[in-house]
């Protein structure tokens, strides 16, 4: 019985092991590229659809993410490009909705839906589980011993 | 002449699928079996008009009959032939026509399968129920979504041809017919499901019946929306193949509770659950394909896609409501019937697992839903008008996918009814190792970002339990074994282990560059060299256009271009690939250069493994039709679960099928 949980002990170890090593490079010093990137990817393109400033290559972009990096290098805070970006096209340039007030609630209602779906799967399973068997009756022993010989 | 004859056909239709509804209806609330086995020729005169009107169209077409108003704003002289067959349903009123041919052809398909027994209730119900469909989509086109009306005044000399992205690339008569046969298709199992409600045979018959139906709805809409994929990247240049756009999201949508149903729709067969569920899961997936055609075609979600926006928009969302109106009502009804007999022993069984794949599918389409008329909801709540994008759905929907794979890596190893430690033990060890030693590897080879780097080893995981599933039934039963439900669903778990994977990457190890470059200059991005030659003027029939000649590496000149059509007031890019095994580089160009030997601006885009997303939605095909073709039939007096002996491994569900 102990030996079978060593491999799975082994795989467990080399899982986290491998995911920390990769967790801890990831960080390090943040480029100006990199941080421009980073906000353009939430940023919405005024002129076409469904795309950011990132990956659309439309004029507006183009300035948009321009002004960015001007920003990002005069020492602007990536809090502040994005309010500086609100305040002069409005809210529904950010692609990302804020966490507060009633955009909150797209982050939170997924959230809120799946506690309790998974609560009520759990009831589920209790319930049915705490169902007695069916009470089988001789005939029905008989019956099902007949299609069995039948096969 | 195309216009009055195709009117007519429509007409035709509408009042074959009226009368059809009337009889059908009468036979079976007065029961007479006769009228039941007349009623179904109405199907038949129902198809008879759609194929004319479609004739008339393709001939008004094909022959720039401008004298059409359809016509005369989709097409143009000069459109080629290819893109005037594909003008039907470049624009809303005709995509409602071949809506309505696609519908007649699965409701002629449905009642010739069922000829045999055209005078039971439930095939009775379920044309009925087809038939109204039909009748809703044909009164569309003889009201407000008219595709035969006529222009006012005087004929024009040419028309505006179809929208310049339209027309440029022939995929595009592809992904939206593979796209409706997969949305259509929902009808028939939706229209069982609403006839068992009625008949109160809601036993496991009516699932056995539309199995296969539902089976290439769904291969048919995966293939729209993989074809969808493809043509946004061949296309529309920006290097990305899904851009969470309102309109890619509702054809997403019932593609999510289809799979969702597919697999649940097991644990009723086998264990005779989950009734009201699987019902509710087929009349979400049935109204979200019409939802999704409202949002597509009323604007109120703005979108690439929005080529034509009209007043139908309430029209449909009024049969959007009564669909789900009718469909809760009859659940509701049949409340008693749909008790099922059956328990879950364990949480960790098979139905367990299917279990927690439909609450992970289903809180997708949630999620999904929520964020795309969530602007909407906001503004209703008086909230400044808010943008939900890419950001939200991809850290929403990450760890649901993430579950799935997992789930995808666990289930198949799973018995029916309780699993013991013993038997996960033997048969997840080397998926599992394989799982591990994929994420190592990525670590070692430097590959940095959690969550991508857990989507590698979780699609490894899940392959090599899929692998070991097939290996273990093609030794049972040679290759017979790759054929039938459960292997053919393990081929399409491959193609979508190979979908994750190769998402994950492009999306996380992705380079985009700009660059200005004169003739004879280079620039390099991600290792790879880059070599403006010079422009080329090009004229065709439809466009006239400038081509960059690009040298990627030494492997040969690229040609990304700048069209100008008529009517368009934007030059449109046609970006041009290098496809690669291991990446692709995606040029487009910006602007052209204003001189022969001028500057150019060229956009490069480097991503790994695109190629493997369009080989990962050929293999879900594949596995879909492996699926669909019977495979091993049970012995009907076999058990349906085996009882779990203490000690004793009970039987591999591999070779298991069940009877068709």
């Amino acid at each position: 019985m102990t030996k079978r949980w060593l491999p799975w002990s082994a795989m467990a170890l080399l899982v986290v092991g491998s995911l920390a090593i990769a967790g801890a490079d990831g960080g390090g010093e943040r480029t100006v590229a990199g941080r421009v990137d980073a906000i353009a990817a939430e940023v919405r393109c005024p002129t076409c659809e469904g795309l950011s400033v990132a990956e659309s290559e439309s004029a507006a972009s183009r300035t948009i993410r321009d002004d960015i990096r001007r920003r990002v290098e005069a020492g602007e805070s990536d809090g502040e490009i994005r309010a500086y970006l609100v305040s002069r096209f409005g809210k529904d340039i950010l692609l990302r909705p804020e966490a507060t007030g009633v955009s909150g609630l797209v982050w939170a209602l997924p959230v809120v839906v799946g506690v309790f779906a998974l609560a009520g799967l759990v009831v589920a399973f209790r319930r049915s589980r705490a169902r007695t068997a069916v009470e089988l009756s001789d005939d029905d022993r008989v019956l099902v011993e007949q299609a069995r010989r039948g096969r | 002449m195309n216009a009055a004859v195709g009117l007519g056909a429509v007409f035709l239709a509408f009042l074959s699928a009226v009368a059809g509804v009337a009889v059908l209806t009468t036979g079976l609330v007065r029961n007479r079996p006769t009228l039941l086995r007349t009623g179904r020729v109405y199907v038949w005169l129902v198809l008879g008009g759609a194929v004319v009107a479609t004739l008339a169209m393709q001939r008004a077409l094909l022959t720039h009959d401008f004298s059409m108003r359809y016509v005369a704003e989709h097409n143009a002289r000069a459109t080629p032939t290819l893109y005037s067959i594909t003008g039907m349903w470049s624009a809303l009123e005709g995509s409602i026509l071949l809506w309505g041919l696609v519908l007649a052809g699965y409701l002629a398909v449905a009642v010739r399968h069922f000829r045999h027994r055209a005078a039971d209730p439930l095939v009775g119900w379920a044309t009925v129920t087809g038939l109204l469909v039909a009748v809703f989509f044909f009164g569309l086109m003889l009201g407000p979504a008219n595709p035969f009306r006529e222009v006012a005044g005087a004929i024009p000399v040419d028309g505006r041809g179809p929208n310049p992205l339209l027309q440029n690339h022939p995929l595009v008569a592809f992904h939206p017919p593979m796209l409706y046969l997969g949305y259509v298709g929902f009808t028939i199992p939706f229209a069982f499901a609403i006839a068992a409600l009625i008949t109160g045979r809601v036993g496991e018959g009516w699932l056995v019946e539309t199995r296969r139906w539902t089976l290439f709805a769904w291969g048919f809409l995966t293939a729209g929306i993989g074809l969808g994929a493809w043509w946004s990247y061949e296309v529309l240049g920006w290097g990305g193949f899904w851009a969470w756009d309102p309109v890619e999201n509702v054809s997403f949508l019932p593609w999510l509770t289809g799979t969702a149903f597919i697999h649940s729709v097991m644990v009723q067969e086998r264990r005779a659950m989950l009734r009201v569920w699987n019902l509710s899961l087929l009349v979400a997936t049935f109204s979200l394909t019409i939802l999704g055609t409202f949002i597509t075609r009323s604007g109120v979600l703005t979108s690439v896609h929005a080529f034509s926006e009209s007043a139908i928009g309430p029209l449909l969302l009024g049969f959007f409501a009564v669909a789900v109106a009718v469909s809760i009502g009859l659940i509701g009804w049949r409340g008693d019937r749909l008790r099922s007999p059956g328990a879950i022993d364990s949480p960790v069984s098979r139905e367990g697992a299917f279990l927690a794949n439909n609450v992970a599918f289903a809180a997708f389409a949630f999620v999904v839903l929520l964020g795309t008329v969530f602007p909407l909801l906001a503004e209703a709540l008086g909230e400044d008008k808010i943008s939900v994008g890419r950001p939200y759905f991809d850290r929403m929907t990450m760890p649901i996918a993430l579950a799935l794979l997992f789930l995808m890596a666990v289930a198949p190893a799973l018995p029916w009814r309780k699993a013991s430690g013993d038997l996960l033990h033997r048969r997840l060890l080397w998926p599992a190792w394989a799982g591990t030693a994929a994420l190592v590897a990525c670590v070692a080879f430097g590959l940095r970002g959690l969550a991508t780097l857990a989507a590698f080893g979780l699609g490894a995981f899940a392959a090599a339990a899929a692998v070991r599933q097939l290996v273990l039934a093609t030794r049972r039963q040679g290759w017979r074994g790759l054929i039938g439900r459960t292997n053919g669903g393990m081929v399409v778990h491959l193609g979508v282990v190979v979908i994750a994977v190769a998402f994950a990457a492009a999306q996380s190890y992705g380079h985009r560059g700009e660059f200005r470059l004169s003739p004879g200059q280079s620039a390099v991005l991600a290792g790879h060299r880059i070599t403006y030659l010079g422009v080329e003027d090009k004229q065709y029939a439809n466009r006239n256009a400038v081509e960059a000649m690009v040298r990627v590496d030494d492997d040969g000149v690229f040609r990304p271009a700048l069209n100008r059509f008529p009517f368009a007031r934007e030059a449109i890019g046609t970006p041009s690939v290098r496809v690669g095994g291991f990446e692709d580089v995606y040029l487009t160009m910006i602007s052209a250069p204003r001189t022969a030997d001028g500057e150019a601006v060229i956009a490069v885009v480097v991503q790994p493994l695109v190629v493997w997303l369009w080989i990962g939605g050929g293999l879900m095909a594949v596995g879909t039709l492996m699926a669909a073709l019977p495979g091993r039939r049970r012995r009907p007096t076999e058990p349906a679960s085996a009882t779990v002996p203490a000690a004793d491994d009970p039987p591999e569900p591999v070779a298991v099928e069940a009877a068709v």
